[in-house]
């Protein structure tokens, strides 16, 4: 296997000047994403090399109770992310995106790195940190996307809903046409991409593998591996996300919650918002 | 079948009922008449369970409305919104919606009967397998009025029953749902014939 070429700084500065494309076509559509695009890149130039620095020295210490408390630091960021992202509150659905997150990431990690690639402590660094961090990368979008449709769906439908739920409906039966709905958007592109992997994309961990200096065909493995391990963690972390937040946003008759959504969106939806008089 | 206390509800610091009560026998048929904005909708909406915020006391069938029993008490009821822009792909998904929930699969219609409440809504039974949005509003509605009258629920909640149908039609399907002697149907109506056909007129 031939040597990696190492980027100097030099080269990767070089590199930087792709970005211009991007600011130019924003920039000459005015569509005022300049400004956010530069500072998402500075952020992840800051946050690529910090963790570069963190790993050369977690994977020299490789402490089990070290490894796992950058996991859940991980965990914790995936989960305020989401919450960002989708618009709700963070008080409110802290608990239950944290939760679902966990459950998931250990599950599939447990699986992948305990059955299938046997490894004698799962919670070795050079494997435990890495494939966690692309399960959480991965399914954060997921979970974004299924929350957005989901809550979203039934503010918007609420007569819908409300249809199912006084013609006789659980609120499990009531819901279930929106949680079709938040698993198809959130899923359609990810079986779609998963289709054509291999023939227009390389996905990105196998580039890195084999640039790295794996043998492609090692490299492949894990690539399946990884893919399918990403699809069943993302969908067990959207249903259990939906399913733990369920508990707190519906009020004692099943009603969606006004509050769960963070104040933009307040105006409009306190139309419906009735108070007890006095 | 239906007893309020001493109803009081606030819209954004707008009263919409005060000391409001109210009692509807078994089998009674009530028009809820007034211009909008007076709470027609709100006072269904508030028996569905929809309406969280209210002081007062409400019994459907003797079981008080509270969070403990609207599981129960939905299961009285059928619902007609004002509001039909209900999303299905075909008439069949949706009519036969209801009739999927685990506490409606023993009322599944028989082919008789949907024969007879289409003949008495005058409609054509090949609408079934129509897309939704190929039919009309008028049709619309009265597919799910007919889907709402198969329920065979004790008390039936109707908002504006017959707002986009046509005047013969309307005086058929209004006939069909008031003669149903054993069922209490409450309905917010700004129809002239449906009030003067009802038992009492409650006007807000």
């Amino acid at each position: 296997m031939g040597k990696v070429i190492d980027i100097n700084y030099f080269e990767l500065f070089i590199g930087y000047a792709l970005l211009l494309i991007p600011v130019f076509v924003f920039w000459y559509y005015k569509t005022g994403l300049v400004k956010d695009t530069l500072f998402a890149s500075f952020r992840m130039t800051i946050q690529l090399l910090l963790v570069g620095v963190y790993l050369e020295y977690i994977f020299k210490l490789d402490s089990i109770w070290v490894n796992i408390a950058w996991v859940l630091v991980m965990a914790l960021i995936g989960a305020y992310t989401i919450i960002q992202r989708s618009g709700l509150r963070y008080k409110m659905f802290i608990v239950p995106i944290l939760l679902s997150g966990l459950i998931s990431i250990a599950v599939s990690d447990a699986y992948f790195l305990g059955f299938v690639v046997k490894l004698d402590n799962i919670f070795n660094a050079r494997y435990f940190i890495p494939v966690t961090g692309m399960l959480l990368g991965n399914t954060i979008k997921n979970v974004v996307i299924s929350l957005n449709a989901y809550y979203k769906r039934i503010d918007d439908q609420q007569t819908m809903y409300r249809w199912y739920l006084a013609n006789g409906a659980s609120r499990e039966e009531a819901l279930l046409p929106f949680m079709r709905h938040a698993l198809r958007i959130a899923f359609n592109p990810l079986i779609a991409t998963t289709a054509i992997m291999g023939l227009i994309s390389l996905p990105g961990m196998m580039t890195g593998q084999i640039l790295g200096g794996s043998n492609p065909n090692v490299a492949v493995k894990y690539q399946i591996m990884l893919l399918i391990t990403i699809f069943s963690s993302a969908i067990l972390n959207v249903v259990l996300a939906i399913y733990f937040s369920n508990k707190i946003s519906f009020d004692g008759y099943s009603n969606l919650k006004k509050d769960i959504f963070r104040p933009k969106k307040e105006l409009a939806l306190s139309r419906d918002k009735l108070t007890i008089s006095r | 079948m239906v007893k309020i206390n001493n109803l009081s509800i606030e819209f954004k610091s707008e009263v919409i009922f005060k000391k409001f009560s109210l009692e509807i026998r078994k089998g009674e048929k009530i028009a809820i008449s007034g211009k909008s904005g007076r709470g027609k909708s709100t006072l269904l909406n508030l028996l569905a369970g929809f309406i969280p915020d209210f002081s007062g006391e409400v019994f459907i069938d003797n079981i008080r409305l509270e969070p403990g029993n609207i599981g129960e008490i939905r299961g009285l009821i059928a619902w007609l919104p004002q509001d039909t822009s209900l999303n299905f792909d075909t008439v069949s998904d949706l009519f036969y919606a209801p009739f999927g929930f685990a506490k409606n699969k023993k009322d599944i219609p028989g082919k008789d009967e949907i024969s007879e409440i289409f003949k008495a809504f005058e409609l054509d039974e090949s609408l079934m397998s129509k897309g939704i949005k190929e039919i009309s509003g008028g049709q619309k509605q009265r597919i799910i009025l007919a889907s709402c009258m198969l329920l065979k629920k004790p008390l039936v909640l109707l908002d504006e029953p017959t707002s986009a149908l046509d005047e013969n039609i309307k005086e058929k399907v209004t006939d069909y749902i008031l003669d149903k002697k054993d069922i209490t149907v409450l309905a917010a109506t700004h129809d002239a014939y449906w009030v003067d056909n009802s038992d009492k007129e409650i006007k807000l």
